[in-house]
């Protein structure tokens, strides 16, 4: 509407002049760049006509025009620039700069020019994340934006990332933010069938301006994630990509002992009785000669990545479409872990040859396997179970030779390992020192596999039925189906104690599914006007509801028989007894209770959550400079019956300072708009689809294998969301050209009405110690900053951009009320500290007069009694209170070097895994770290090691709490775009691009295991992530 | 055409505006309090589910562990070290325990509650009033195991008890009632029990008449009521047998008898409340706790109960002694389900000699042949009555022989607690059993006692905590 009143007003002003002036002349000149080189083809416009020109190969044109018009002068690349005619003879020198007018995509309105956005979004463009082989997208978005911590919990393909937007906003609730897919909100938790080169670019909305319209689900934050399309009027276009990568193994960051240290160890140092007393020095060589076992080479291997991935791309002039289809198989760094997967996407758009109907489809289809093995981050895993494959490396006794007498690998164990008797029967194959033999044999043998399929689709259209006013809709779902199967092999060590030790047939498999769809519905209303010819108005109003539908059902069989592997005639009847037969005449003993152990195990299971809401949207402009926004959303949800409706909002304001008048005599500013937001959003991400009752468990297996019931748990059935005030003042900035530019925001954000799951209450009077109900409030507050700098931009004379960026977050978290007292053990959150901070007796080292360990008391005295009670605060919290990343773009002729480094600083965790082989009183069956063997052992020794006697991880204090924080070179790339003027003879490559790349290359951290990250506030044995190193192609048609 | 595109969104705006229904979502997984309880069958589940509340494991491991009946295991990497150590402290060194029975009492009232609302058939009437019975039954035993582990003195009634919980709220800070107040409660429970239990209610798994007579016994004797407690083991003891040593045997073996068995605990497979879980793994085989030897080496050769709970593996002749536990086998399910018989005829004899022994005008030789009796339907041949001149004479043989037979079934620790001021002696462990845990606990330790559990100390200002903690 503006373009056609501005057009008409121009026209009229253009024919007003001619008529009164009507003094056309023939303008000419020559467009050069800003180094003086001539430009062919630049574009030379009369403003308000469709008159222009373009340069020839000299840089000349020439042009009739009347004095006073204005000239527009444009090329690709470059800054548009405008001249008005006083003369014959313009030349003009145009400056590079942003070719498209930057735009950010916005909820619900798409993308919009980013000048005209006043909340605090931060853009990731697809093109960083593409062919990076970490293959979730939350995971890809480390270091990528300020203010979004991300941290993987585990090294598996495909493994979901926890992500937190400025700070911890929820202590027991949902911390992560919303993930909207083209418009459908996804599971936040799953992206591992997700091609995510699919992705164009991902948006993340920080503050309540830009979260408020998901009202209560926004309070953690709003990732947007926008697919690619085609683009109108492009033709085919077609690309191959292929991508083959190796994952290799961390570096290691402690030491364990080899086969002559541990077992002189046992001897020397070590009270008690175990392997190594007893033996020589010569016995001693004599085994370690033999068998010297570095557990960590058998359980690490070279996993590989490999990546095909075919798309096409056209567009005519009413339609274009995207379509790729993409195989992708990665490999974990240990055997048994892996994903495998086939992901297809189509999307369609189209308009109406008026331009005011336009709809679209997105449609995205995927299957993936997963193969998974006992990862401490998995199902109930802690870690410490025995075919955890990376406790190997830690514990694993390194005089067990993981060799058969004929060269094989073992894969049972051996007499040393406790597995067999002298006579080759089993004896405790599952006990400790068997520990490496049993995860080789888990990995080996059983099955542990998720198989996916998921879709997300979504179907869109919105009409200009009438003058300033456009209706749309959409309907979007998201589906995953995950079956999941599990097998424990009769053959395997697990399958000897499975169903269990006496049952005579052994073995299980369970399958079950798991069906979650999202589907939403939305339809709108918008209101556009120029009401002047600097005011602009913008009004929407929605309806939408959001419906999820969970189920899931499955088994578990008992006695397989080897025979017949993965079908139900290999089960065991599930009413075979068994029992003791002491007079052999085949009937089984009475007297005793007979054991049915093959019966099946049987759930289903389905949940459901509704939400339906309207709300609406205000935009107002004037004339570039001012701005300001609103959004009110009124939700309405299944969740908490009886506190259903919640009303959540923001406004928002702009000053364009850029563009005021004042400003037009400052060169070096090209951008600077100062923002500021406030809102209220919500987060009904808390507990159970159905919170706000309080329910009875009916338990089949209770008293006596009868039907119980027992209450669920103490409900406040007046429970509802959170809701977090978020403040938000930002600087946007550009200069010299936008060669430098950046953002800059501060916020505060308070969350009221943290949800709890143990709000305690007096259990004598009660029944119970803790209420599921709202209490307390926490704040979050801290800048996000985001800088870029073109050092060097390419140019005609200049064959070199170099770009360098960076991005960080301060957060400052403070729980500001919690009448609680605290929760939590020594990882506490309690009124007027940071929500997670440990508290913990503190270790004072080792007393050189008789190698007991010292403490610190709550005076800090030296004390050499350990006592919770001098537990304290000890100022060091889980969550990094720095996050960020940066890194550099340079690029020469066809190279290009990418690279992003991320960190996490002032993060703190408790490395339980160390603590294991620390602690000599498990020396009789795991392995020790080299530092055992400082150990005290005489008066006046200085030392970090207690004497061997003290026994017990259980007086501890904060001795393993370690600084995890970590700076991680995240992603390197060099690649080689081969020029297109040799591709054009071949006739078939329109474009070819080379490229190599590792990822997580090196790490610096002064944690003590494997990998820093990790979601979990205690290391125990964690699958780390890997370093990848790919190589791959582009190939266009 | 394209207006035609305009209907499913005007729908949608009708819809989300009125689809209040639409937002009624419920589980389907779980019931709803307010409808769960509709007639008498669902209080019967309600029954089974307050029962199964109850955990019937963890304290039959503190009191062999923190006591002196266990030394630390082969196969140990940790577990139960703390106990074996003696660690008794208020941030969960009660077991659990003060949770676990006012959680359980919670689901009783609240069953009582329930039940108040129906109003049963008249075919119903046994069925519900065995309900009512039953809760006020569990709840006097439980509030009874309560004051046991928490109350300082059982015999001084004005001294500091627990809280007696009877009412079903959510909010409240209570103070701790005397032992003469909780006590008066528990008779009340029990009359109210008595009264209403049907004469069909006979289930040894459940509570019954004698359930509540041996209760009777047992509450009179721990506060010091010894005719009462003689009285009510007379009842008890009149109306069952002594087990035989083939009985007795296959009474810890599957469960296969029940001769003098009072009340048990059901455990069955499926619903795997594992009390061997105290002290082997149950799952992968190996004891992380073991028999103490000096425990060991009180069972004699001809007695059962050393093939009753010395484990088959057990190897005594090691360096050192490996002695696993075999009260609790693994059974032919191998699975080590096995039910927890919390009142045998034995203790009724044991609770008789002892308050013989310790009643105003002590008798001692009604003392001494109830436990021969014990003793020679253990050994299987008359045992010679022996022969008590002294109190401490007495209560040292009585204690001893409550340690053979009532072993691994939650007694040591409170049989040293009560016996630690007449004998003057504490927890005493035998050298080779401590040699990396404490060997005594003194008489005057404040362990005998357990602490109120720190969360309701902060959660209830009106609790108080026990001295020492």
């Amino acid at each position: 509407m503006r373009t056609k009143f501005s057009g008409i007003l121009t026209l009229f002003l253009a024919l007003f002049v001619q008529i009164l002036f009507a003094q056309q002349q023939t303008v000419s000149g020559t467009v050069t760049d800003d180094t003086g080189m001539p430009l062919p083809g630049a574009t030379v416009l009369i403003k308000g006509t469709t008159t222009g020109k373009t340069t020839d190969f000299d840089g000349n044109y020439s042009i009739k025009a009347n004095n006073g018009q204005t000239l527009v002068f444009s090329y690709v690349g470059y800054a548009n620039q405008e001249v008005k005619v006083s003369s014959t003879t313009i030349n003009v020198q145009l400056k590079q700069g942003e070719a498209l007018e930057a735009v950010t995509v916005v909820a619900y309105g798409g993308a919009v020019n980013s000048a005209k956005v006043a909340s605090a979004i931060a853009t990731v463009d697809g093109s960083t994340i593409e062919q990076v082989p970490i293959n979730s997208l939350d995971q890809v978005l480390q270091g990528a934006a300020a203010g979004v911590n991300v941290n993987t919990g585990s090294g598996q393909p495909g493994q979901s990332a926890t992500i937190i937007i400025r700070g911890r906003g929820s202590l027991q609730g949902d911390i992560e933010p919303l993930f909207v897919i083209d418009g459908v909100p996804v599971d936040q938790d799953n992206f591992r069938s997700l091609n995510q080169n699919d992705i164009e670019s991902l948006s993340v909305l920080k503050d309540a301006a830009a979260t408020a319209i998901y009202g209560n689900r926004g309070a953690g934050g709003v990732v947007i994630v926008t697919t690619k399309k085609g683009k109108k009027g492009s033709g085919i276009n077609i690309q191959y990509r292929t991508l083959y990568g190796v994952a290799v193994k961390p570096k290691t960051r402690f030491e364990v002992m080899n086969a002559t240290q541990f077992l002189t160890y046992q001897r020397d140092l070590l009270p008690g009785t175990q392997f190594g007393d007893g033996l020589s020095d010569t016995q001693i060589a004599a085994i370690a000669g033999q068998t010297n076992t570095n557990w960590s080479d058998v359980f690490f291997q070279q996993g590989t990545t490999l990546s095909h991935e075919l798309s096409i791309s056209t567009g005519n002039e009413n339609t274009s479409s995207y379509t790729s289809a993409q195989y992708y198989k990665q490999e974990g760094i240990t055997l048994g872990s892996d994903l495998k997967r086939f992901s297809f996407r189509n999307n369609f758009n189209g308009s109406s040859e008026s331009k005011k109907f336009n709809y679209g489809t997105t449609l995205t289809l995927n299957y993936s396997v997963s193969n998974f093995i006992v990862d401490a981050a998995r199902g109930g895993n802690t870690g410490g179970q025995l075919d955890n494959p990376f406790l190997v490396p830690y514990i694993g006794l390194p005089y067990l030779n993981r060799f058969n007498p004929d060269g094989s690998l073992n894969t049972f164990g051996t007499i040393r390992s406790g597995a067999i008797d002298a006579n080759g029967n089993q004896v405790n194959a599952n006990g400790f020192l068997n520990t490496p033999f049993l995860a080789i044999n888990t990995a080996r043998f059983n099955t542990d596999q998720e198989t996916e399929f998921k879709a997300v689709g979504s179907i869109s259209a919105d009409y200009n039925f009438a003058k300033n006013l456009t209706a749309g809709g959409s309907v979007g779902i998201d589906y995953t189906n995950i079956e999941f199967l599990q097998i424990t092999t009769p053959g395997s060590i697990r399958g000897l104690i499975t169903p269990n030790q006496g049952s005579e047939i052994k073995g299980s498999q369970g399958e079950s599914f798991l069906r979650d769809a999202n589907f939403i519905m939305n339809a709108f209303l918008r209101y556009q006007n120029d009401i002047t010819d600097k005011l602009s108005l913008s009004a929407s109003i929605y309806g939408e509801y959001n419906y999820s539908n969970t189920q899931s059902a499955g088994f578990t069989a008992f006695g397989l028989n080897p025979a017949l592997p993965g079908s139900s005639a290999g089960f065991t009847a599930g009413n075979t007894q068994e029992g003791d037969d002491t007079n052999g005449d085949g009937i089984l003993d009475a007297d005793t209770e007979l054991a049915l152990n093959y019966v099946p195990g049987v759930f289903s299971s389905e949940t459901e959550l509704a939400l339906a809401s309207l709300f609406a949207t205000l935009d107002l402009d004037y004339d570039g400079k001012y701005g300001f926004s609103g959004t009110i959303r009124r939700d309405k949800t299944s969740r908490f019956p009886k506190n259903s409706t919640g009303t959540f909002w923001s406004v928002a304001g702009r000053w364009n300072i850029d563009n005021e008048d004042f400003m037009n005599d400052v060169d070096f500013i090209s951008t600077l708009k100062l923002r500021a937001s406030y809102g209220v959003v919500g987060n009904q991400g808390v507990g159970s689809r159905y919170q706000g009752l309080q329910t009875v468990a009916s338990d089949p297996t209770s008293y006596q294998l009868g039907t119980g019931y027992g209450l669920n748990g103490l409900v406040d059935e007046d429970i509802k969301w959170e809701t977090t005030n978020q403040l938000n003042v930002g600087l946007s900035f550009g200069l010299w050209n936008n060669r430098l530019s950046g953002e800059f925001d501060y916020y505060n954000n308070l969350t009221e009405e943290l949800f709890s799951t143990n709000a305690p209450l007096s259990v004598a009077q009660t029944g119970y110690n803790t209420v599921i109900t709202n209490i307390g409030s926490m704040r979050n507050s801290g800048v996000d900053l985001q800088i870029a700098y073109d050092v060097l931009r390419k140019s005609q004379s200049n064959p070199w951009s170099i770009t360098v960026r960076a991005n960080g977050n301060y957060n400052k978290n403070r729980v500001e009320e919690l009448p609680v007292g605290f929760t939590g053990n020594t990882l506490r959150t309690t009124e007027g500290r940071q929500a997670l901070t440990w508290h913990d007796v503190r270790w004072a080292g080792v007393d050189p007069s008789n190698g007991q360990p010292l403490y610190y008391d709550v005076n800090g005295n030296i004390t050499n009694e350990y006592d919770p009670n001098n537990a304290v605060y000890l100022d060091k919290n889980f969550d990094p209170t720095y996050t960020g990343g940066f890194g550099a773009d340079i690029s020469y002729k066809g190279f290009t070097l990418n690279t992003l480094f991320s960190f996490a600083a002032d993060r703190w965790r408790r490395n339980s895994s160390l603590a294991i082989i620390e602690d000599a009183s498990l020396a009789g069956f795991a392995n020790q770290s080299v530092s055992v063997l400082n150990a005290w052992t005489t008066p006046g020794q200085i030392t970090d090691i207690p004497r061997l006697n003290f026994q017990g991880r259980a007086e501890i204090g904060d001795r393993y709490i370690e600084d995890a924080s970590f700076l991680r070179l995240r992603n390197v790339t060099l690649s080689y775009t081969v020029d297109s003027k040799i591709l054009e003879k071949t006739n078939i490559f329109s474009g070819m691009r080379v490229y190599v790349q590792g990822t997580n290359v090196f790490t610096w951290t002064k944690w003590r295991g494997f990998d820093p990250e990790g979601n979990d506030a205690g290391g125990f044995f964690d699958y780390p992530v890997p370093r990848t190193f790919s190589l791959g192609f582009d190939l266009n048609f | 055409m394209k207006k035609y595109f305009l209907i499913p969104i005007i729908v949608t705006l009708l819809f989300t505006v009125s689809c209040d229904d639409q937002l009624e979502r419920f589980p389907v997984d779980t019931l709803v309090e307010e409808t769960a309880f509709q007639q008498v069958s669902d209080l019967e589940n309600g029954l089974r589910g307050a029962i199964n509340s109850i955990n019937r494991v963890s304290l039959l491991g503190f009191n062999s562990i923190f006591a002196d009946n266990c030394k630390v295991g082969a196969d140990n990497g940790g577990q139960q070290i703390a106990l074996i150590n003696q660690v008794l402290n208020s941030q969960g060194g009660d077991q659990g325990t003060w949770t676990d029975r006012y959680n359980a009492i919670n689901n009783f009232n609240r069953l009582l509650a329930a039940a108040s609302t129906i109003t049963p058939e008249a075919d119903e009437q046994d069925a519900y009033d065995n309900v009512l019975a039953q809760s006020y039954a569990f709840r006097a035993y439980l509030h009874f195991d309560l004051l046991t582990y928490y109350a300082e003195d059982l015999s001084n009634s004005s001294s500091l008890g627990v809280y007696y919980q009877n009412v079903v709220a959510t909010s409240g800070f209570p103070a701790r009632n005397t032992v003469g107040e909780v006590l008066t409660e528990i008779e009340n429970d029990l009359t109210l029990a008595s009264t209403l239990m049907p004469s069909s209610s006979t289930d040894v798994n459940y509570a019954s008449q004698n359930f509540i007579t041996f209760l009777r016994a047992r509450i009179a004797l721990y506060t010091g009521d010894y005719t009462t407690a003689i009285s009510n083991a007379n009842t008890i003891i009149s109306s069952y047998t002594l087990a035989n040593q083939a009985q007795y045997a296959s009474m810890f073996a599957g469960d296969g008898d029940t001769t003098e068995v009072i009340f048990k605990f059901d455990n069955v497979l499926g619903n795997n409340a594992s009390i061997a879980g105290n002290w082997i793994f149950t799952g992968t085989g190996g004891n992380f706790m073991e028999m103490s030897n000096e425990l060991f080496a009180q069972f004699e050769a001809a007695d059962v109960r050393r093939t009753v709970n010395v484990d088959p593996s057990s190897d005594p002749g090691a360096t050192p002694p490996s002695l696993g536990i075999g009260k609790y086998p693994p059974n032919a399910d191998t699975n080590y389900i096995n039910d927890y018989k919390a009142m045998r005829l034995s203790e009724m004899y044991l609770i008789r000699a002892e308050a013989h022994a310790r009643k105003a005008s002590p008798d001692f030789a009604a003392a001494a042949a109830d436990i021969a009796a014990i003793r020679t339907a253990r050994f299987g041949s008359a045992q010679t009555v022996p022969t008590y001149t002294s109190l401490n004479e007495a209560i040292t043989n009585i204690k001893a022989e409550r340690r053979i037979e009532l072993c691994f079934e939650g007694f040591r620790y409170l049989d040293i607690k009560r016996f630690r001021n007449i004998l003057n002696v504490g927890i005493e462990r035998i050298s080779i059993d401590c040699e990396t845990v404490p060997c005594s606990l003194p008489v005057s330790s404040e362990k005998f006692t357990f602490p109120i559990p720190q969360a309701e100390i902060n959660a209830n200002p009106n609790m108080v905590q026990n001295p020492g903690y």
